[in-house]
């Protein structure tokens, strides 16, 4: 069943002089991991955007092609109907917080409160969201009081109580310390084995090939390649995009070390082990 | 000549415990990345080494000046800071003029400082915007307009507080190069930051804090084979390192080049 | 700070009351004695929130909000019982300062009024937490967005202060002098203004875009987690206002 059929779908701001996207076709499975990879200002946040219907209903701007999530177009839906088929998570741990309420319990019932859930229901999904996100125990403290890790897995927890079948992600570590990145990509994963449909943007190539199904490379607004990550890391033109590939796969395409199982280079530190190995290179 | 010395370096808040518990260290030229999970005291170490803060007991001379000694601004002449978001210190409406902000605040006349200003955009590949807006600037941009603007201050010591935070490629690449070019000029370069991949391809030493104390200090070798502390701190290895720890090597190795040179 | 609120924690009846309920002594505590329009009822309403500040144990907190608006008061005073028009009985002396019973008797009916309103207001804010008063206030039809605005306010304005202190430390690092005369002090204000307004717009944008996608412009109905109770004792205390305040308005007409 796919979840999301992107056809055409062509953007620019109102201020610019080029388009942002430049015609993307492509869907998604339900269940699917999909990872986006690609130079600063290549459409990465825009394409985030779109799925949600922030482009083109926040932004306004030139809007052509279509977006359909879980059956519903996004061109003709509001973004907060739109908001309990797919959830967005920001870079900035504290332009999340809403900053009105005093604790965390509260701060995850606000999209709640605001769709006219009922209080039963409503805390049922709260205390699912928090445990999901191991912040159970924080759900007294002020959302202030927290980590950086804590206040993202706060903000994702916030998301997925709306219960959303699609989670994207944009760049949901960029501003956080190892430990807190760490905590955060479990989180994701844990998700993703439940069935939900993730689509990530990171610069961190390493976890984009440890966690995604298929990889997006995008490059000026266009998609580049849209495959397995073994595929699109294994390119011999990576930097022409402005995208290195995992470092396992620049040491293996170093050495000629390819995977025994499918001629293409290992991407993650299993694989490259194994290669490395293979290759008689102890 | 030590660049840096600290000496039994204490600090507290007026709320809250002691954030430095006592750290003894120096400075010479070699680049240096200071690593630690959040909270750890690496933004503190860096402030007191500002002059923005005073230590609670202990001392800093940087460059011979106590900084109990002199004020902030005064300091500002031996040792610079990039800070690691740019919107925290743009306010000037062209990027020349914003770059000269630091240098003429320091004593350099209208001519040095214009001069140096160009010649640091030159450094960061902006001179072709040097009348923009920097608010018109991407954001990669504006942070090499701060780049530059600490720069143009030619000061003995720049510290990097998260240079590669959110970049891409081509900009971490353009950064390390930039700190290369520092460092053939003398200057000594410190880094806060939390990827290993970039410390272990631009800098040499490396110093591990953990619960305001060091936990490790030394060449970048050295730290990064120790798996068990650095685990202990929360850190990860380089990617190339975890290869060589599970290829079982008893060698070393920090980057792609490093390990491909050694295994061709 | 993470919360800019007078709020006082403690678990006392007053605490527990609806929000309204004290919204709606407040306006009876300032409107009853104006309509009856003499010092006694004034003097009576001020016991009465004297008491209940007592009750709720947070007079103590009154006090230094008190001890600013008595030095106002006091020279209000002052001022009426030497210069009123149409004083003309003296009431005492000190020195040759003569103060007279008509402005004396016309000021302390301001001081009652102002004892009045700051007792009440003191009631309501010391006993209420901001998210809850401004919940009772959306349920009962204050825009949802308005008051979003309110109860956010309170927790980014100290938020705001951090990043103030990092844009301070970032201009200071580049050499700006903060120590020093006035004029250094004034001038070192300038390089403050841009980041701080940039700053804020950005993230006033990124905040916009989160609350958006948590449905915040959703045209359903509004739910709330927190349901404020309306007991027996609050429907029967929003009665007995409703009476005083209407009792005040015949007395006023009647008269």
């Amino acid at each position: 069943m796919k979840k999301i059929i992107v056809n055409d779908l062509k953007y620019k701001y109102p201020l610019a002089q080029t388009l942002a996207l430049k015609g993307l076709s492509f869907s998604v499975e339900a269940g699917e991991f999909i990872g986006i990879v690609g130079e600063n200002l290549s459409g990465k946040s825009t394409l985030c955007q779109a799925l949600v219907g922030l482009v083109p209903h926040f932004f306004k701007g030139a809007y052509g092609g279509s977006v359909v999530v879980s059956g519903i177009e996004v061109a003709t839906s509001e973004i907060a109907e739109l908001a309990l088929k797919v959830g967005l998570v920001f870079q900035n741990p504290f332009t999340q917080v809403t900053g009105s309420k005093l604790t965390v319990y509260e701060e995850i019932a606000f999209g709640l409160e605001n769709v006219g859930i009922d209080r039963e229901e409503m805390k049922d999904q709260i205390d699912q969201a928090l445990h999901l996100l191991d912040i159970y125990k924080f759900k007294d403290r002020n959302p202030f009081d927290l980590s950086g890790g804590q206040m993202q897995r706060m903000a994702i927890a916030g998301i997925i109580a709306m219960r959303p079948e699609i989670l994207v992600l944009d760049e949901p570590t960029s501003q956080l310390d190892p430990q807190g990145a760490e905590e955060v990509f479990k989180a994701i994963q844990k998700l993703s084995k439940e069935g939900m449909t993730v689509i990530m943007v990171e610069h961190k190539m390493e976890k984009i090939a440890q966690y995604s199904d298929r990889v997006m490379l995008l490059h000026q607004g266009e998609i580049i390649d849209f495959d397995t990550p073994g595929k699109v890391f294994s390119r011999a033109d990576l930097m022409g995009y402005g995208v290195n590939a995992p470092i396992f796969t620049q040491i293996c395409k170093g050495l000629g070390a390819q995977n025994q199982t499918n001629a293409l280079y290992p991407v993650t530190l299993d694989e490259a082990y194994a290669a490395v190995v293979k290759t008689g290179h102890e | 000549m030590n660049n840096i010395i600290v000496k039994e370096l204490h600090f507290s808040y007026p709320i809250g415990g002691e954030i430095i518990k006592g750290m003894n260290l120096s400075f010479g030229n070699e680049p240096t990345a200071i690593v630690g999970q959040n909270g750890a005291g690496k933004t503190t170490f860096v402030k007191l080494l500002k002059g923005l803060l005073l230590p609670t007991d202990g001392e800093i001379i940087i460059c011979g000046h106590n900084t109990k000694n002199i004020t902030a601004a005064e300091l500002a002449k031996y040792i610079g800071l990039v800070f690691q978001n740019p919107n925290d210190q743009i306010f000037k409406n062209k990027v020349l003029d914003e770059v000269m902000y630091g240098p003429r605040n320091i004593g350099q006349n209208e001519a040095e400082a214009r001069q140096n200003s160009l010649e640091a955009l030159e450094w960061v590949g902006l001179s072709s915007k040097i009348k923009d807006n920097p608010y018109d600037l991407s954001l990669s941009e504006r942070k090499l307009v701060t780049i530059a603007s600490i720069i143009a201050m030619n000061t003995k010591i720049v510290i990097f507080d998260e240079p590669t935070i959110a970049q891409d490629y081509a900009s971490k690449q353009k950064i390390k190069s930039i700190i290369q070019r520092l460092q053939k000029k003398g200057t000594l370069v410190l880094t806060i930051i939390h990827d290993m991949d970039f410390v272990a391809e631009a800098f040499e030493r490396v110093i591990v804090f953990t619960q305001g104390q060091v936990l490790l200090d030394g060449n970048k070798q050295t730290v990064y084979g120790e798996t068990e502390l650095l685990e202990k701190a929360y850190l990860e290895q380089p990617h190339v390192t975890q290869l060589c720890k599970k290829l079982g090597w008893s060698d070393i190795f920090l980057t792609v080049e490093e390990f491909l040179r050694y295994n061709k | 700070m993470k919360s800019l609120s007078l709020f006082v924690e403690k678990d006392t009846t007053i605490h527990r009351m609806n929000p309204i309920s004290k919204i709606i002594y407040v306006f009876a505590a300032i409107v009853i004695p104006m309509l009856i329009g003499n010092h006694a009822s004034a003097l009576l309403v001020a016991l009465l929130s004297f008491m209940l500040l007592l009750w709720a144990q947070v007079f103590r907190k009154v006090i230094p909000l008190m001890g600013f608006s008595i030095l106002i008061l006091f020279s209000i005073v002052v001022i009426q019982g030497m210069y009123k028009e149409g004083n003309h009985t003296p009431l005492f002396t000190l020195g040759s300062i003569v103060f007279y019973q008509e402005g004396i008797w016309f000021s302390a009916e301001i001081c009652l009024q102002v004892l009045n309103m700051l007792e009440a207001f003191s009631l309501l804010v010391l006993t209420t937490k901001p998210p809850d008063l401004i919940e009772s206030l959306v349920s009962k039809g204050l825009s949802p967005k308005f008051g979003y605005v309110l109860s956010s306010v309170l927790q980014i304005i100290p938020q705001m202060a951090t990043t103030m202190e990092t844009i301070i430390d970032a201009q200071r690092s580049r050499g700006m002098k903060m120590e020093g005369n006035l004029l250094t002090r004034i001038r070192a204000f300038f390089p403050l203004i841009g980041p701080v307004v940039m700053t804020s717009l950005i993230s006033v944008k990124e905040r916009t875009m989160a609350l958006e996608v948590r449905c915040f412009t959703s045209k359903r109905k509004k739910t709330f987690l927190n349901v404020q109770q309306v007991t027996l004792q609050d429907k029967i205390f929003q009665g007995i206002m409703a009476i005083c305040v209407a009792g005040s308005l015949l007395w006023r007409f009647v008269r």
